[in-house]
């Protein structure tokens, strides 16, 4: 059976450098499928998508809200030509019935152990409208590892440098954060992976650069020193989301490649100065995430914050303004305000003003949007702080013998399209 | 049972730990209190964010009011239907306490269309009375 499996493209944000990293959602669902199942992948932020293919069954698999408009579209077409088309990924269970009208089925939920009966049913043609397992988790020792053979690697290079592979060491999330869907999607309870299981995918991933996509590390001090011990053999280098405050860990992650985290940068208090500092005492560099537009942000509250940005001496920033995805307390808390202002998915990127600040107009809060991106980089653009960071991880690679040169015959390629060099 | 409850919410607003069948048969819990006023029933449902697995009580409003409704015998149009999102004790302002009234139309069998508009604390207090019997 021929299952096309596709990842809809979405409009990147206007100013910034694009990076297209390679889908994680798409390969940990390829790592489930039946062996019967001969599967092609589509990235259509990277591949050409056409329709005149003989696969028997559609998938479409979706990240970002930004993504679903685009996905039903793609279903519509395969639909009218007669195919079956299957919705999953966590955009889908963020907008599960919406996607409904657009779906011959849809699955919610993860999906080790559970994609037999999905087949079986296509094969059978009865295939039933909504797959619901958003309730109850697949054993966590279930989860193997991803199958990322289904990628075609070279797309994912840019002027002949590869990017990171995507990974995942634990799932849910034990914090409940006003602007974050994760506990929804993968439950309250933290589920760490066993390290074994962990150490065993990491064996199969050729890529010296990794992001650790987990939501935060800093959710069991002994697992998450565990892991890092465990991973240091490997000499592989990675960013990842918060790792604990704490100097032992913050030393076993440095030893175990820790290259840059993300970390939210919500106010100009001494605690994050000092919280930045330590990874950079520990050799780790942050990528500032600065959430734009709270009811606590006044005009003069955001001019400070980036003052203060350029002040702790973050490697990079990333803006963001308010965006209330379904399943928030944001989504929630604007939703019974009616302060939603602007319901086109395609405008929810967290990059658009979709909502009615509480101190001031919209089209204030998108100035000022724009304003953070280009004061913070006035100095050194985006693209040079990158490079910086890169450099900086080029340096451990060729002192630690893992370096990899970068590929001369793709140098005026990026992400599958050509560049000037 | 509730392992974790988090005993510092504002317990004025509830008397029981309510569980429900959420959004996609998620299994969910809120916060309840229900005062009689005569020939109103004033239904608080409080959120309980990290302590309630499942959907929240603004996304499932509607079901949600309506199993209340069903489940303590109260006619549709008797019911004031309250959403109490309880102080977290957070310095950010947007984790502090509020009441929002919410608003139904009926369907003959269900509660559909929610429309949410906040009221005071006060307000609140004087709706539910003071050592008013619980239902």
């Amino acid at each position: 059976m021929k299952f096309k499996l596709i990842y809809p493209k979405w409009e990147k944000l206007e100013g910034q450098t694009t990076f297209n990293l390679p889908p994680h959602g798409p390969v940990v669902m390829a790592a489930a499928l039946p062996a019967y199942v001969d599967i092609e992948f589509v990235d259509e932020n990277v591949d050409e998508l056409t329709f005149d293919d003989d696969a028997d069954f559609i998938g479409i698999s979706m990240m970002l809200t930004g993504q679903i408009k685009r996905g039903w579209q793609i279903a519509t077409e395969y639909r009218r030509l007669g195919k079956k088309v299957i919705f999953g990924g966590i955009s889908t269970m963020l907008h599960a019935e919406e996607t409904m009208e657009y779906a011959d089925s849809i699955f919610l939920g993860e999906v080790e152990g559970r994609l037999e009966k999905v087949f079986e049913d296509f094969k059978n043609n009865k295939l039933q409208k909504v797959y619901n397992y958003l309730a109850v988790h697949p054993d966590i020792n279930s989860i193997g590892p991803a199958r990322r053979s289904i990628l075609n690697n070279d797309k994912y290079y840019h002027k002949g440098v590869r990017m990171v592979d995507l990974f995942h060491a634990s799932r849910g999330c034990k914090y409940n954060c006003y602007p974050c869907a994760v506990a929804y999607l993968g439950g309250k309870c933290f589920r760490p992976r066993p390290i074994d299981r962990v150490v065993e995918e990491l064996a199969t991933i050729d890529n010296n650069r990794l992001f650790i996509v987990d939501n935060s590390l800093a959710q069991d001090k002994q697992w998450e020193m565990d892991l890092f011990r465990e991973m240091i053999p490997f000499k592989k280098n990675w960013c990842s989301h918060p790792i604990e405050d704490d100097d032992e860990v913050l030393d076993l992650a440095a030893q175990a490649g820790a290259w840059f985290v993300y970390q939210a940068v919500f106010d100009t208090s001494d605690y994050i100065k000092n919280r930045i500092k330590r990874y950079h005492d520990h050799g780790i560099a942050v990528e500032g995430t600065i959430l734009l537009g709270t009811d606590d942000h006044t005009e003069d509250d955001i001019k400070r914050l980036i003052d203060f940005l350029l002040e702790i001496n973050l490697d990079l920033a990333e803006f963001t303004v308010l965006t209330p995805f379904p399943h928030t307390k944001a989504y929630d808390d604007l939703l019974r305000q009616n302060r939603i202002i602007d319901k086109d998915w395609n405008h929810f990127n967290a990059g658009k003003v979709v909502i009615q600040p509480k101190h001031m107009t919209p089209e204030r809060l998108q100035e000022l949007y724009h304003y953070a991106w280009d004061t913070f980089y006035k100095d050194e653009t985006q693209s040079e702080k990158m490079f910086k960071l890169f450099r900086s991880v080029i340096m451990k690679e060729i002192a630690n013998g893992t370096y990899k040169p970068i590929r001369e015959e793709m140098a005026n390629n990026s992400f599958g399209k050509r560049v000037k060099r | 049972m509730i392992k974790h409850f988090n005993k510092e919410l504002n317990s004025d607003y509830f008397n029981e730990v309510y569980d429900f069948s959420g959004q996609w048969d998620v299994p969910s819990r809120c916060g309840l209190k229900i005062v009689n006023q005569g020939t109103k029933a004033v239904v608080i449902a409080t959120e309980l964010y990290a302590e309630n697995p499942g959907t929240s009580v603004t996304n499932f409003c509607a079901p949600l009011a309506t199993a209340i409704c069903n489940g303590h015998n109260i006619g549709h149009e008797n019911m004031i239907f309250i959403v109490h999102t309880p102080d977290t004790k957070s310095k950010l302002t947007f984790m502090n306490e509020n009441f929002f009234r919410v608003d139904f139309s009926w369907d003959g069998n269900k509660f559909t269309d929610p429309k949410w508009s906040q009221i005071e604390k006060a307000k609140v207090d004087e709706l539910i009375g003071i050592n008013k019997k619980l239902i």
